[in-house]
């Protein structure tokens, strides 16, 4: 047990592990190292940049004569904006969002898991037949499947409910899989451990198997948390009724049929943004070493 | 129809041993249930409407919608580009709109979605322009209540084809002159939005052909259309034409910001243009194509209509009468209140001070000299085809007489099964 | 944990019976725990998943226009109307090309940026959460901020802007096919959505690697870098390289949001859902047609993956475990 849980610190990103090739060590190998990390990180937050740029600035400088790289008069008052407009409750809709988010992650972490386990490490003669079965799910469009799907959970009368908006969703293959891998690079001494103290399967998953895996399941919470904030199509045609709309719709109403809003949007995108960035600031150095645990590793 | 009904209830009641399952198996009810209150009272009615781009026309359907005593009728407002994919997933099933705006389309007829409104309509049916009645007709029953024509030309400034010394262009030749000389290097010629999608049956009527003649058959290629083509496809590469405007051809912004010197839009547009640029705007209708065309307009439009497969097409009804026919004072408050969209009643239309001068009385001259009007047979997939001939043949530069023989097979096999 | 105890002592014989054996708990009742583990996912599987598959390959053989209930059954029409469907047809050929685009690159930047971030020796955390942000960002999101800021055919879009600066004239990006533009507006926006979420991948397998390879090899005098990295490296990671790449190929077949925001009335650069949701799925409301297209691209996909697997060994990688 102890074995295992030191060699998943060792994984530990933050901890500082002998740089490769580092007995070259030369400043300017790490000059020119830290260069090329530098620049390709301004690349990836010039998306985000724009975005802070437009959320701060007047319609008229977003689509001005020449582009401006910072608003010449920042726009406080855009933050509040999204709050005050009467015929879209943004506040409402942050609140869904963020109670299906968590509704979401808990289910499917928990559905998902134990299937997992049960493909990985029950012996059962068919166990193989019924993983081809979670296999075959990944291989469908969900796009197509889409509307077959929707009449079903309207006939189950789960429309512009919290139901209707995540129990559909919790079924993921994807999570299954990845779940099913990490188990199957589980220690089974650990298991071992549990029988002698005389527990079942059941007893064995919840006290020693989950507790040892927690960072495998925060990595995959984050994972499955961004997923269910951003999809879009579902809460559409499930959200009837303004009140039930999750951010995602509410956000693809600002961008009207007529006269649209730069400013508005932008806002709004940022700061549908921030829990996720929360979340994730939160749960990210879990992410790492929790995939380092799963079965797809070297 | 009643086989299919049937069919529906044994399978409804499959997904509630279903549900049963499902919630016995997994996880009970988590979350409240925040919809409306479970059908059953008849006097609730809900209304699909695409989400206006002027301020203030959401608040005046509800406030019509209030007003209403028989029933209590709710509204969605849906995005203009989810608009579709919404409704028609929801008309699958029992949370269907009881009544949604939409354009004619046949198909909604055939397949029994749309119910016969011609009891309502008929005795005020002389009151609406005749082209409205007629594109909502099939084999003599009226399917939708016109709510407002939208006709679609071109908005010019006025003072930057005055400077560059030119006239409004008369024939899609001239267009292509007057948009080379307005071109600078921060502003462009015309614009006709980023797909170019909204000048299509525009330049097929006014290259003199039709997208269906009387008999239903194909009319659109003719080669008046194929040379139609061919200039666009050379307006296309000139670099006159703004591409990739953040905002579609829809929205003013084009016009407005000062990216195009002439931009083809929609009347709806006009106050908010009129508002930014005063009187530096004109109004041309798309100009004639070759020798044997003619100037035209695409009156486009939205119609009322009532969810045949629903279980209150009475109260729907009832309602669609009282406001779409009955109450004239919200009828016209609708069309000219907000946007500019000419009312369908002759009678409205003809009172409306707002029509009578200026601007929108130019704009209500090209809409009767040159309008045309929605074919209810012009179905979807072939927008579609004459779609995909604009993009191979003016945006990608292929033959257009090859495009449009792919275009006849796809609106040949439409056409066979719609009529046989 | 208060469903333990009420699952545990359901009316079952064999729940009953490994409580009384406990010792046997483990090996015992296999099928039993099997079940009672996986049975919530597949029975919710069975309900949201197999129903609405199974409901789709029926409507593949129908006339089923504006309704999902049809009644006129019409044999493989459907079938060949799509597989005579050049759009279709062609987008299956698009599909082709953007896999060979996408897959490769972003393997190799994902690849590349875990490699980088990996010999950081302070600021990792920052660096890694950079590149791993957009993973946070919805397709709605980006397409927004690609089309109306960075990517737009005007003198204010920032692309145009800072080829401005060069002289070079306005581009539009999306509208002109010609030159091929989109496909960088298409591919920049996937790789930066995509990316930080397979470098983290490759981060986790790299800290997976035993340092005493790298020893071992350097007594061998292997030379740092390109050596170590072609002859350690590379093959110590190839089964999160295979499982990357059958992740990549899934979600390629699979796109719709950014080609669906970003391109519009086009007959290009369509890839397979897109063609389906209009030929089908959108305004047109057959559901019959659309239904057989996706059954042919499932088949399509399960062939692919196949493949992959025969020459990447992913389920070989997956029994020796």
């Amino acid at each position: 047990m102890t074995t295992t849980v030191t060699k998943a610190r060792d994984a530990v990103p933050g901890r500082p592990r002998t740089p490769r090739g580092g007995r070259r060590g030369s400043v300017l190998g790490s000059t020119g190292l830290y260069l090329a990390v530098g620049v390709a990180a301004l690349l990836f937050l010039v998306p985000f940049y724009v975005l802070i740029r437009n959320a701060f600035a007047t319609d008229p400088e977003i689509t001005g004569e020449e582009w401006t790289f910072f608003p010449t008069d920042i726009q406080w008052g855009n933050i509040t904006e999204p709050f005050e407009d009467t015929t879209v409750d943004f506040g409402q809709s942050m609140v869904n969002s963020l109670v299906v988010g968590v509704l979401h992650t808990v289910g499917t972490l928990l559905v998902c898991s134990l299937a997992g386990y049960g493909l990985a490490r029950i012996p059962y003669r068919h166990a193989d037949k019924v993983f081809y079965g979670v296999l075959f799910t990944l291989m469908v469009p969900t796009a197509v499947t889409f509307v077959p799907g929707f009449v079903l959970v309207s006939s189950l009368g789960w429309i512009d409910s919290y139901r209707g908006l995540i129990i559909p969703g919790l079924f993921s293959g994807f999570t299954c899989f990845l779940f099913r891998q990490y188990f199957l690079g589980f220690p089974k001494e650990l298991e071992e451990a549990a029988r002698v103290d005389g527990l079942g399967y059941w007893g064995a998953y919840w006290r020693v198997v989950v507790p040892n895996s927690l960072n495998f399941f925060a990595a995959i919470a984050t994972i499955t948390f961004i997923n269910g904030w951003n999809s879009f199509l579902w809460p559409l045609v499930i959200g009837q009724d303004p009140s039930a709309w999750t951010v995602q719709v509410a956000l693809s109403s600002y961008m009207t049929n007529q006269t649209v809003n730069y400013h508005l949007i932008f806002m709004a995108t940022a700061i549908s943004l921030l829990p996720l960035l929360l979340v994730f600031l939160f749960l990210q150095r879990w992410l790492v070493q929790g995939i380092a645990q799963t079965g797809i590793k070297g | 129809m009643s086989a299919m009904s049937n069919s529906n209830w044994s399978r409804r009641s499959l997904f509630r041993a279903a549900a049963g399952m499902a919630a016995a198996g997994t996880l009970a009810a988590c979350g409240g249930n925040n919809g409306r209150s479970g059908g059953g009272s008849g006097d609730s009615l809900v209304q699909y409407f695409h989400a206006y781009g002027e301020a203030g026309t959401e608040q005046a359907v509800k406030r019509y919608a209030k007003a209403y005593k028989d029933a209590n009728v709710s509204t969605q407002w849906i995005t203009g580009s989810n608009f579709e994919s919404k409704l028609f997933a929801s008309l699958l099933t029992q949370n269907a709109p009881d009544l949604f705006e939409f354009h004619p389309q046949i198909q909604l007829v055939e397949s029994g979605q749309v119910a016969d409104l011609t009891d309502i309509i008929e005795p005020v049916k002389d009151d609406f322009n005749q082209a409205d009645i007629q594109s909502h007709t099939v084999d003599g029953k009226i399917y939708g209540v016109r709510m407002i024509d939208d006709p679609q030309f071109f908005f010019y400034r006025k003072s930057l084809l005055e400077k560059a010394g030119l006239e409004v262009p008369q024939t899609l030749d001239e267009l292509l002159e007057v948009a080379a000389k307005l071109t600078t290097d921060k502003v462009k010629g015309v614009y006709l939005g980023n797909t170019l999608q909204a000048v299509i049956r525009p330049m097929i009527w006014a290259a003199g052909a039709d997208t269906l003649d009387a008999k239903n058959q194909p009319a659109y290629h003719t080669d008046g259309v194929v040379g139609g083509i061919k200039q666009m496809r050379k307006l296309f590469t000139s670099g006159d034409l703004l591409l990739d405007a953040p905002a579609d051809y829809w929205d003013p912004s084009a016009l407005v910001q000062g990216l195009t010197a002439i931009q083809f839009c929609g009347m709806w547009a006009m106050p908010v243009m009129q508002k930014a640029l005063g009187d530096d705007l004109g109004i041309f209708p798309f100009p004639k194509v070759g020798d044997a065309g003619k100037p035209s307009v695409y009156n486009g439009g939205w119609s009322m209509f009532v969810n045949a497969k629903g279980d209150k097409v009475d109260e729907a009804k009832e309602y669609v009468k009282w406001l779409w026919i009955d109450q004239k004072e919200y009828q016209e408050d609708w069309a000219l209140s907000y946007g500019f969209h000419i009312p369908p009643r002759t009678s409205i239309a003809q009172s409306a001070e707002k029509l009578k001068s200026g601007l929108p009385a130019e704009g209500v001259k090209l809409f009767s000299d040159y309008g045309h009007f929605d074919n209810i047979g012009w179905t979807q997939a072939m927008i579609k085809a004459t779609e995909d001939v604009f993009a191979d043949s003016v945006r990608k530069g292929g033959d257009p007489e090859a495009s449009l023989d792919k275009c006849d097979k796809v609106v040949g096999a439409e056409l066979k099964k719609l009529f046989g | 944990m208060s469903t333990t105890t009420e699952l545990d002592s359901a009316p079952s014989a064999p729940a009953k019976a490994s409580p009384a054996r406990p010792r046997r708990g483990l090996r015992g009742s296999g099928t039993f725990n099997f079940w009672l583990f996986t049975g919530p996912f597949l029975v919710g599987l069975l309900i949201f998943v197999y129903v609405p598959i199974g409901w789709s390959i029926w409507l593949s053989f129908f006339e089923a226009r504006f309704t999902v209930t049809p009644s006129t059954f019409v044999g493989f029409d459907n079938y060949r109307f799509m597989l005579e469907n050049d759009n279709f047809t062609g987008a299956l050929g698009t599909f082709t090309v953007f896999a060979a685009i996408i897959v490769p690159t972003t393997w190799a930047l994902s690849l590349g940026l875990a490699l980088l971030v990996n010999r950081l020796r302070f600021m990792r955390a920052f660096f890694r959460s950079v590149f791993f942000l957009p993973t946070a960002c919805s397709y709605v999101a980006a397409s927004l901020i690609w089309k109306m800021s960075l990517f737009n055919g005007v003198r204010f879009g920032l692309a145009n802007t800072v080829i401005g600066w060069f002289g070079v004239e306005n581009v539009a990006w999306l509208a002109n096919p010609d030159p091929p533009w989109y496909w960088l507006v298409i591919v920049s926006a996937r790789l930066w959505l995509q990316s930080g979420f397979y470098m983290i991948l490759f981060l986790a397998a790299l800290q997976n690697i035993p340092d005493e390879l790298y020893e071992a090899a350097a007594l061998d005098g292997a030379k740092p870098g390109w050596q170590t990295f072609r002859y350690i490296t590379l093959p110590q990671l190839r089964a999160t390289s295979t499982a990357v790449i059958l992740l990549l190929l899934i979600a390629a077949y699979q796109a719709f949001d950014e080609f669906f925001n970003l391109l519009s009335k086009t007959t290009w650069g369509r890839p397979p859902l897109v063609e389906l949701y209009y030929t089908a799925l959108g305004d047109n409301q057959d559901y019959g047609a659309g239904s057989a297209g996706a059954v042919i691209l499932t088949l399509l996909i399960i062939l692919v993956t196949l493949f992959q697997g025969r020459i990447m060994g992913f389920g070989r990688g997956e029994e020796s475990k």
